[in-house]
């Protein structure tokens, strides 16, 4: 009965009723909006620094995180490769031979990363590749051919088919020089990678590097979903013999994009946090005010007997049912919301015109945002919860009077 | 026979300290079964205040008030509850119904708080409402009734649950002498069925048709007079 009760009492004042639903389910969009659009930055920003750099997992010599150097390097890589490749998580695995060096030109010189790269498995992962502005990306059987960026090729006034010398320290620490022609140059929009990155095919790198055949600095373990690196990594963990070879989780691997990423949450939260408290107090004022302009009425239910802990109860159910329709209505839009970006993403071009680039990656103007069960109900849940305990204070408020004073 | 209601040197006071205003200054007085008694007097002489008090709405200042023997100041919030939903009836001077529930279900809520079963519920309140003459206008909301119409489901809310006692407070106030009289020919006609009433006016019209006449004044009893 008080459940049929409180059912009515909330349709009583209809346009209060749809107001709050409505102002609820409005944050509570806003918040699931923001949340799945952090989430789709994240994703995007993950999903393209892994196939840039290392994979959503890193397999590399254990003493390399501490000293990077280009003689601490993982030997028998095409056996680990080929096993790797069979697990159904693994969409590919990517050799890497990496080494700091100076590239030099005519017009001057600067210091460089060296990346050695399957050219195949590049091509079907790498944003780079897709980022190529001239010339041409490399193929598995070049022989002394690079890819540089943008910035590069300014500095040191490169063009396709100009000539490259690459000077760096081989294994056993001697000075060691190449010469390669450029094949192609990239444009990511990042400074970082455009000046900084020299991609050539990792037979001329171990030449280079004088590196044993078959050795590699890295293999980038890209998965086929970043929820299955916690999965992968622990079934590497005492796969390989001791002291071999480190498996390292991509946050281990670039932890300035890690931290990005903790810092935007941790400030996004205190954002989310308000939003969702000013849900709150839109229906904690309207069940506050529904129960005070209704007192004459309660004192009349306890003077027929009602007990208070009834008109508790009532209003309870009243909270309850106004904030599970607001969730719902909130769930609802915010479903829609995100979905809708989530099919279509969001244009920044029209606000950065530079495009966007977060600690070194560039990422494509076009976000979409990310839609998951959990970002589209644990804002409502969390709303809900506190709904049902700041509801004690309207409750209270409902049978703490003198019948006798309300009714005169 | 035991008195329904026994009130003695009931007092109260309203207000602290310096400004304290007497509403009632000792009033006694029993109320036996089959009563149906009209309480008069000025305006300010303590009519709402008693009916208040017997009804354990208000407690009294000091003085004692029982109800079919059971002493208000002993019994618990709760108990009081259960006496207001099991024994007493109430009927306010603006009818009070609850606006969401149709005049069927503002009648039977007192039976429900008692969890009498549906079906015999609805057999009592169907006959209530026809006793009060509303047979037909059952399914109405209080919106849809007219100010007679909606007190007289507030008499049928009062008696559904066959109260010991019924107290009101100036029921006619609000509705036109005409509805006033059936209003009150209905009372009586509770009251020969059984029920005992203890009502407040300041209709004379009223006070001619009661069987005792209970005058207040300056919050004490100036005459109590069967008829
Ligand atoms: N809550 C209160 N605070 C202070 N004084 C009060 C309060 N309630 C009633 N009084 C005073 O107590 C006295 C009795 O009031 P009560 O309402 O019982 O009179 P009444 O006989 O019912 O009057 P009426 O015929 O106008 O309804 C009045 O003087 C009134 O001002
Ligand atoms: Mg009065």
């Amino acid at each position: 009965m008080l459940i049929r009760l409180a059912f009515r009492n909330i349709w009583r004042n209809r346009r209060r009723t749809l107001i709050t639903m409505f102002s609820m389910a409005f944050g509570l969009a806003l918040a699931i909006f923001f949340i799945s659009w952090g989430a789709g930055v994240y994703a995007r920003l993950i999903n393209q620094a892994v196939r840039l750099q290392a994979g959503h997992v890193t397999l590399e010599h254990p003493g390399y995180r501490d000293a990077p150097a280009v003689d601490l390097f993982v030997p028998g890589s095409s056996k680990i490769i080929e096993e790797l490749s069979q697990w159904p998580e693994v969409e590919r695995v990517k050799p890497i031979v990496l080494g700091q060096g100076m590239a030099k030109s005519g017009a001057g010189s600067l210091g460089v990363a060296v990346v050695g790269v399957l050219p195949s498995a590049e091509a079907a992962s790498s944003p780079l590749v897709k980022n190529l502005s001239q010339g041409k990306y490399l193929a598995d059987n070049d022989g002394p051919w690079c890819v540089v960026g943008k910035k590069l090729a300014l500095k040191l006034n490169l063009g396709v088919g100009k000539k490259l010398v690459i000077a760096t320290n081989d294994v056993g620490g001697n000075l060691v020089e190449e010469l390669c022609r450029v094949k192609g140059i990239y444009d990511t929009g990042s400074d970082e990678i455009d000046t900084y990155l020299v991609q050539v095919p990792i037979g001329f790198a171990r030449n280079l590097f004088r590196m044993p055949e078959d050795s590699v600095t890295q293999l980038g373990v890209i998965l086929r979903k970043a929820d299955f690196q916690k999965r992968v990594l622990k079934r590497l963990s005492g796969h390989f013999p001791a002291g071999r070879v480190a498996a390292r989780a991509w946050q281990e691997v670039m932890p300035e994009v890690a931290s990005y990423i903790r810092m935007d949450k941790s400030s996004n939260w205190i954002f989310q946090a308000i939003l969702l408290f000013l849900v709150l107090f839109t229906i904690f004022n309207t069940m506050l005010m529904s129960v005070l302009e209704r007192r004459r009425e309660f004192a009349v239910l306890m003077a027929l007997g009602t007990k208070p802990s009834q008109i508790a109860s009532l209003i309870f159910f009243e909270s309850a049912f106004l904030g599970a329709l607001g969730c719902a209505a909130g769930i609802v839009l915010g479903g829609v919301v995100a979905l809708v970006f989530n099919v279509v993403g969001i244009d920044l071009a029209w606000f950065v015109k530079e495009g966007i680039s977060i600690s070194g990656f560039a990422l494509s103007t076009r976000i979409y945002s990310k839609v998951t069960p959990g970002i589209l109900l644990v804002p409502s849940i969390l709303v809900f919860a506190a709904i049902l305990v700041v509801s004690v204070i309207p409750m209270r408020r409902a049978v703490k009077f003198s019948i006798a004073d309300v009714l005169r | 026979m035991d008195a329904i209601v026994t009130v003695s040197n009931v007092v109260k006071n309203y207000g602290q300290d310096h400004v304290v205003t007497a509403a009632l200054s000792g009033v006694s007085l029993r109320l036996e079964p089959g009563d149906f008694a009209v309480m008069a007097g000025p305006s300010g002489s303590g009519k709402s205040t008693l009916l208040n008090i017997i009804g354990g709405l208000d407690r009294p200042t000091s003085g004692s008030v029982s109800i079919e023997g059971r002493e208000l100041a002993s019994l618990s919030d709760a108990d009081l509850s259960r006496l207001r939903r099991d024994r007493i009836g109430f009927i306010f001077q603006g009818y009070n119904l609850i606006p969401v529930m149709t005049a069927l279900e503002n009648a039977e809520y007192v039976l429900m708080l008692q969890g009498a079963p549906a079906a015999r519920r609805r057999e009592k309140v169907l006959a209530v409402l026809a006793e009060v003459g509303l047979s037909g206008l059952e399914n109405r909301y209080p919106r849809e009734l007219s100010g007679g119409q909606q007190q007289r489901v507030a008499i049928a809310r009062a008696i559904a649950a066959e109260p010991a006692l019924i107290l009101a407070d100036e029921p006619t106030a609000n509705v036109d002498s005409r509805t006033g009289d059936s209003l009150i020919a209905l009372m009586r006609r509770l009251n020969e069925k059984g029920a005992t009433f203890l009502f407040s006016t300041h209709d004379p019209a009223v006070m001619a048709k009661a069987r005792r006449l209970i005058v207040l004044k300056d919050g004490l009893v100036e005459s109590d007079s069967e008829k």
